[in-house]
């Protein structure tokens, strides 16, 4: 039987382009590297010897930074959207000061929106990632996992807004604070050395990355104390669980003393003034994701402030750090519209760092900061203890000190510091090798 | 009277016809010169010819155009734009599915983003790697994206004879319900999609095995991974969308008209209601398992929440705007729907009142989801044939000029 024509063609159509295909050969790469107008310093994408758009110093280079957060619809934008303006005027506030040993740097022009979502995500950075020097900020750990593939393979220095336990361990990324492990383990020990040892705890969250991380440090600290604990209440936003009364029944049944919650201020406040209203006698702590000034004024109010104490690792807007001053005076006394916003103002301390060390060393190329990251020492000017920053070594070396705040009137944002700096025993006695939870 | 020979018959047939010499009529093609044919793109002398896709020269002469632009577009545009085209191609196939389903046999359909979900997450598993906590079998993609299309036609054969029995608006609403049960077991089964919030990695890209995700030689074209990927996404796009078209000129889509119209008076006419109907939830869910297998490998990562209403929206918008119950209007609205919001970014730094951020007039997001329904709105009242409908106006018009009154 003849093959017909038409499929005769075909064929032969599809044989010629399989064996073209087959003439491919892995690519590779070249490397692209330019040394600048001062002849000592190299740099490449996203770093040029023209000063930044709006400059204060004409003199000055530009370091161009990518911004990919959720800024203006998404479901964390209320609190990303302020934490962003907090680290640019953070570059403004260095660029005024004279900006980097002849550069400045700029986070506006490569800022993008990516709607917390991971499309979104990847198509920013896809627009941004070949005109960047590093990434300033990244929110979202799926939207940041997404392009951590092509962050390595560019070598882009990034810094993140995530507080997974898992980012501790990963070279190829910074974070600030401490990680939602942490904050429940040293959470704990602030609560027992206050209160004495409980005798039950319990944790509730978001299933992932945020209340999985965190219930797994009521895990280890329970482990190690020698405590019972109640098991974990997941649970999800209201948008898409609806109410948190499943959360109420699981809590009132096991009465614990202390409760840990991994939620957003929203379900904080139902979850806290729901238990009270029916006759909890635990207490609540929070970790950094739960409190939204707004809260005292809900419902919930007299019950928080009974009830409910809140941790962060990072020094609060009423301190005395030097960190919070230069913010102070950058904003002329005037309040940020949530307190989210110091958390993006410290983002630029671990960038400013490595950027410096950079110059010092006289490599401005992607590869060349990023090649700072190991074994980085960062000074947060007493916004949180300075660190230390080594994969190899990351539990000598991780942050493990709180602050605790509760609910105030007359606080900033509607709470007032009762602990500084608290450090406890436990943290310690687990061991911190690798990520609490696994995604 | 002389004898007529066949010879004479030619010589005076000659005289009749001009240039054309056989009259063999039985058996033969018939000869027509260019000379004869030009001006005349209706003049068909065989079968074979006149039911041809490509009937025209015209026709021919852009599809070899726009073949060879498709095919080079990706070297000359930016990354980030061959990254936009390869979600547009995704966004087509999805969407020759649904209009299978809704615009050829008229069955409303909103749970596709549900058998999207389906093939993602049956590629995700065959094709991805395990961590502990999903399940992985890293195979290749030759094995996993069939996988993909198979399973979600199984799915979409066994939901077939509950929507057989309804129609209408009611089968619409059986449909959400379909999609909000599977984004509840989505959610619920972490060890295949990593659970609410926290998702899973997708199929590695390892075709016949090859490894996609480095960059390849061939000669002096570099082939990135995103090159890559918008290459087998068109081939796709090109095999699957000249089959969709095919099977709606033939028997079987004359069947989903049918149904379409009134689908009493198909069953009376002899068209078995139940298999016409099965076939086009099993065919539409298959390029949809397909197309959402594509997607997840494209994004690398897919969360539960992905596969929700909007998605659905998307592409029934795309089917909508593009042309209902064609396919190359499916793929203009495909290239619609996703290059729009890129469009309306660049806009911004055209008119001064649109903004990126939360201040301003209008900020471009808003204006993105204005438009958006201010364009649904605007097809399905004045144009139901969509983009596709606007273009076939023009063309006739073009083509009856200058009498196109």
């Amino acid at each position: 039987m003849t093959i017909p024509k038409k499929s005769r063609w075909l064929l032969a159509a599809a044989a010629a382009s399989a064996l073209a295909l087959s003439a491919c050969t892995p690519a590779t790469d070249d490397g692209g590297a330019t040394t600048g107008g001062d002849g000592s310093i190299a740099m490449s994408q996203g770093v040029t010897t023209e000063p930044c758009p709006g400059s204060p110093n004409p003199d000055n280079g530009c370091i161009y930074l990518g911004i990919l957060s959720d800024l203006v619809d998404g479901p964390f934008a209320p609190v990303s959207g302020p934490l962003t303006q907090g680290q640019e005027d953070y570059w403004t506030f260095v660029n005024n000061n004279g900006g980097l040993d002849g550069f400045d740097v700029d986070v506006t022009t490569y800022k993008r929106d990516n709607k917390y979502t991971v499309d979104e995500q990847i198509a920013q950075y896809n627009q941004i990632n070949g005109d960047i020097a590093g990434i300033a900020q990244t929110l979202g750990t799926s939207a940041t996992q997404a392009i951590l593939d092509d962050v390595v393979a560019r070598d882009l220095p990034t810094v993140i807004v995530s507080w997974w336990s898992g980012f501790e361990f990963d070279p190829n990324v910074i974070g600030t604070g401490y990680s939602y492990c942490t904050e429940s383990i040293v959470g704990l020990d602030w609560w027992a050395s206050e209160n004495g040892m409980p005798s039950k705890v319990q944790a509730v969250g978001y299933p992932g990355d945020y209340g999985g991380d965190t219930a797994a440090g009521v895990d280890r600290w329970a482990e190690v104390n020698g405590v019972e604990i109640a098991p974990w209440v997941e649970t999800g936003p209201n948008a898409v669980v609806g109410n948190q009364d499943a959360v109420v029944q699981q809590v009132l049944n096991a009465n614990p003393d202390v409760v840990m919650l991994g939620v957003a201020p929203g379900e904080t406040a139902e979850i806290v003034g729901k238990l009270a209203a029916m006759g909890f006698e635990g207490e609540f702590l929070g970790a950094s994701p739960t409190w939204n000034k707004v809260l005292p004024e809900s419902a919930a109010g007299p019950a928080l402030a009974a009830k409910f104490h809140y941790l962060m690792p990072y020094d609060g807007w009423d301190g005395d750090s030097q960190a919070v001053k230069d913010m102070h005076e950058f904003l002329n006394g005037a309040m940020p519209e949530q307190h989210g916003y110091a958390f993006g103002w410290a983002l630029g301390y671990p960038m400013q760092a490595m950027l410096e060390e950079a110059i010092v060393a006289g490599d401005l190329t992607p590869a060349g900061i990023k090649a700072q990251m190991d074994g980085l020492e960062v000074d947060y000017k007493g916004f949180q203890p300075n660190t230390v920053y080594d994969v190899n070594n990351v539990q000598a070396n991780a942050v493990q000190a709180v602050n605790v705040f509760k609910p105030s009137e007359t606080g900033s944002f509607g709470i007032e510091e009762v602990a500084n700096q608290f450090v406890g025993t436990t943290f310690d006695k687990t061991d911190y090798s690798s990520a609490c939870v696994v995604l | 009277m002389t004898h007529t020979t066949d010879k004479d018959l030619l010589e005076r047939s000659s005289r009749l016809t001009g240039r054309s010499v056989r009259l063999n009529f039985e058996g033969s093609t018939g000869k027509v010169t260019s000379r004869v044919r030009r001006g005349r793109p209706s003049l068909y002398t065989s079968y074979a010819k006149d039911s041809a896709l490509l009937n025209t020269p015209t026709k021919k002469f852009w599809v070899v155009v726009f073949a060879i632009i498709v095919v080079v577009a990706p070297f000359l545009v930016a990354s980030d734009m061959t990254y936009l085209l390869t979600t547009a191609i995704i966004f087509a196939l999805a969407g020759i599915g649904l209009n299978l389903l809704t615009g050829y046999a008229g069955q409303v359909s909103l749970g596709h983003a549900f058998f999207m979900g389906i093939g993602a997450y049956t590629a995700s598993v065959l094709g991805g790697v395990s961590n502990g906590k999903v399940l992985g079998f890293e195979l290749d993609l030759a094995i996993a994206l069939p996988a993909a299309a198979i399973v979600a036609a199984v799915i979409g054969a066994v939901v077939a004879p509950l929507a057989t029995r309804v129609r209408g608006l009611y089968l619409a609403v059986l449909t959400i319900g379909l999609l909000i049960l599977g984004e509840h077991i989505f959610k619920s089964a972490a060890a295949i999609t990593g659970g609410q919030g926290v998702g899973r990695t997708s199929a590695k890209r390892t075709l016949f095995g090859v490894d996609l995700t480095q960059a390849y030689m061939l000669g002096p074209l570099k082939i990135t991974p995103e090159i890559s990927m918008y290459m087998i996404s068109l081939v796709l796009l090109v095999v699957l969308g000249i089959a969709a078209r095919n099977l709606a000129r033939g028997r079987v889509g004359r069947a989903f008209a049918a149904v379409r119209d009134r689908d009493i008076a198909a069953e009376v006419m002899g068209v078995n209601l139940l298999r016409t109907k099965t076939l086009a939830f099993t065919l539409s869910s298959a390029y949809a398992g397909l197309a959402g297998a594509l997607l997840s490998i494209l994004l690398g990562r897919t969360v539960p929440e992905r596969w929700n209403l909007f998605l659905s929206i998307d592409i029934l918008a795309v089917v909508v705007i593009g042309g209902v119950a064609t396919i190359s209007g499916t793929i203009i609205g495909a290239l619609f729907v996703v290059m729009m919001p890129r469009l309306l970014e660049e806009l911004t730094h055209v008119l001064p009142f649109i903004t990126t951020s939360s201040g301003g007039l209008l900020n471009v997001f808003q204006l993105q989801t204005i438009l958006f329904g201010v364009l649904i709105i605007l097809f399905i009242t004045l144009e139901p044939r969509g983009l596709y409908g606007l273009w076939i106006r023009i063309r006739n018009y073009f083509k009856a000029w200058p009498f196109s009154y």
